[in-house]
């Protein structure tokens, strides 16, 4: 048992593929020392609490929320973000079929629904738009309307059969 | 405000037995935290009154599952994700399967946790009115050993349960005696996803010689814990099932709820939906009454394989039809064609072109892939009003085709029964504006047309 007190405890967890070691207290946020102390600001914070889905990270296999992610909780599990995808497959397709159909105005949404996305077609590389619209529920965005992004995720979803 | 992490203790045990030990050494001073999904958002608002927590999200002895011959035990620890994707709990508690598909978005699916739903005691939490409905019971732990308590007394009242300072929920035991029960569950919210409920029902009983046999209707946000109807249930228990006693019953409901006005609703529209839901729930539980049809009843009785291969000419696809096959029996008409649809819906994409290459190109007699006389036949009288078009649309239908097959790498589906040749040229001109991503959906929406008109002929005889 680690016994931590309101001190900072250290963390080491892999993230991207590197291990890392934190320095932080136990209930700070995985997104704020994702952001903050490792530099990766592609994970954007929306609302804060867990509706919006803009600070997706994938966490041992699992999207989740890394607003509601304790960093101790996060104690040596395996975390993805967006800056982690660059080499990825799926998500290539991705980023293609988004820019293709339209499914990114702002941009705060985007690195979140390409994370989801990425988890759904991990799962269900075929899937049906009631599949999109069911893994990408949790993730909210104000500009597009959502058809563009379910179309470009579906879109990715066929070149990855193709190929 | 936004709370400030150097205030808070966090600590993460190792196994329960630590956990359990921490919580006994100083009763109430020390609050669980699983996945957060409720804690953290207190946290981000700076209302999260404990001081000092204790993670129980990797606890491995609350995560597991068992099987036993009465029973099943889900850990409390499980996520809404495990019970989703749980084989037994999806055939046999389907409520829950659905409660926990509907909890927020996959995120928060990947991290709450079925025991958090139950002691953050919220009147709308998604799980727990399928949990009344199944007689569920919980078991608690504390250093001083376990004990196991009916989910029908945990609740106490608003927000509050009968958990003791230094217990945790180890897991809940669900009955293994609904199998022959129709069950029926909705979520009326302001939208499908990521909204809390405004009224909830989870409702279960079984038929017997055409009346209504042990009725267990259960409802979330609408009384300041989620309950049972006890005077509904006792309405209906025996009574034969018709149109008299579902409008009684709607009535009785509606009255024996007790929902307040809030953010999210009137207790007004939360009564009358209430009543609404019971009536639903009992038009439906009816449905499964009606004797099925000479057809259904001999291929309900077929050997896997050869139900398969009969229902193909219906659609296309062999998953499809191997689903439909799996899913026997069925009672009726409606649940067939309710099936397909739901079977239809959640295919690949694979699945859907290999149904399209069984129907013949509008215009021409023979499919890419043909599967049966029964489905030719069929085809030749869906498309016999293009047939009769005359020569300059044929010539166009062909040509469109062509153009079709080129653009979109398939031939071109549509739900031609009634449609004249000149009405199919002019839907299949439109369509060739359509995007890929498009046109694959309003394909498989003809194709979904097509079968539950076959389905109809086919079980009509």
């Amino acid at each position: 048992m680690t016994k931590t007190g309101a001190t900072p405890c250290d963390v080491s967890l892999i993230v991207n593929g590197e291990p890392r070691t934190v320095r932080a207290y136990p209930m700070e946020r995985l997104l704020d020392v994702l952001r903050q102390q490792l530099g990766l600001t592609g994970t954007k914070e929306g609302c804060g609490e867990g509706e919006c889905g803009a600070c997706s990270v994938i966490m041992d296999g699992a999207l989740v929320d890394s607003c509601l992610v304790p960093v101790l909780q996060a104690q040596g599990s395996n975390v993805v973000t967006i800056e982690g995808l660059g080499k990825d497959v799926r998500a290539c397709a991705l980023q293609e079929t988004f820019l293709e159909c339209g499914g990114a105005q702002c941009g705060i949404c985007t690195p979140g629904m390409t994370l989801a996305a990425v988890h759904l077609l991990n799962e269900k590389p075929e899937p049906t738009m009631d599949d999109i619209r069911d893994g990408l529920a949790g993730n909210l965005c104000r500009c597009t309307g959502y058809v563009q992004i379910f179309e470009a995720v579906a879109a990715a979803a066929r070149r990855g059969v193709a190929r | 405000m936004r709370s400030d992490p150097a205030e808070y203790d966090l600590v993460a045990p190792a196994n329960l037995q630590a956990a359990v030990s921490l919580l006994a050494s100083e009763p109430g001073r020390w609050l669980p935290i699983a996945g957060g999904t409720d804690l953290m958002v207190q946290f981000a608002a700076g209302t999260l009154r404990a001081r000092k927590l204790i993670s129980i999200a990797r606890l491995p002895e609350l995560r597991r599952t068992e099987v036993f011959a009465e029973e099943i035990e889900i850990g409390a620890g499980c996520t809404y994700t495990d019970v989703r994707k749980h084989d037994i709990v999806d055939s046999e508690f389907p409520m829950l399967a659905r409660a926990a598909s509907w909890t927020g978005g996959i995120a928060n699916q990947n991290r709450g946790t079925l025991g958090g739903n139950i002691v953050n005691a919220s009147p709308a939490g998604d799980s727990l009115p399928a949990l009344l409905a199944y007689d569920a019971d919980l078991i608690l732990v504390s250093v001083r050993g376990e004990r196991r308590v009916p989910y029908a007394s945990f609740h106490t009242g608003y927000k509050k349960t009968k958990l003791a300072a230094d217990e945790l929920i180890r897991a809940v035991r669900l009955p293994r005696r609904f199998g022959g029960y129709f069950s029926h569950a909705r979520k009326v919210g302001t939208r499908n996803a990521q909204a809390v409920s405004k009224v909830c029902i989870a409702a279960l009983a079984r038929m017997e010689d055409g009346t209504v046999q042990d009725a267990r209707i259960a409802f979330g946000s609408i009384a300041p814990m989620p309950v049972r109807l006890a005077e509904t249930e006792r309405l209906l228990n025996r009574k034969r099932l018709d149109p008299s006693l579902v409008l009684l019953a709607s009535k009785t409901a509606a009255a024996e709820v007790q929902p307040i006005d809030d953010i999210r609703s009137t207790a007004r529209y939360r009564a009358a939906v209430a009543g609404n839901l019971v009536a639903e729930f009992l038009e439906r539980l009816g449905e499964t009454q009606r004797a099925p049809s000479e057809v259904l009843a001999r291929w309900n009785g077929l050997p896997a394989d050869e139900a398969e291969n009969e229902i193909l000419a219906c659609c296309g696809s062999r998953v499809w039809a191997r689903g439909m096959a799996a899913r026997r029996p069925f009672l009726d008409e409606a649940a067939v064609l309710a099936a397909s649809d739901e079977t239809w819906r959640n295919l690949g994409e694979s699945d859907w072109m290999e149904a399209f290459r069984s129907h013949p190109r509008i215009g021409e007699s023979r499919a890419a892939q043909i599967l049966s006389a029964r489905s030719a036949a069929w085809s030749a009288q869906e498309q016999s009003n293009a047939a009769a078009a005359d020569d300059a649309i044929k010539i166009a239908l062909a040509e469109a085709n062509r153009k079709y097959v080129r653009q979109f790498g398939r031939i071109f589906i549509v739900c031609a029964a009634g449609k004249t040749g000149s009405e199919i040229l002019q839907i299949l001109r439109r369509r060739l504006q359509n995007d890929d991503g498009a046109e694959l959906r309003e394909a498989a929406e003809q194709q979904r047309q097509i079968t539950q008109i076959r389905l109809r002929k086919w079980l009509q005889g």
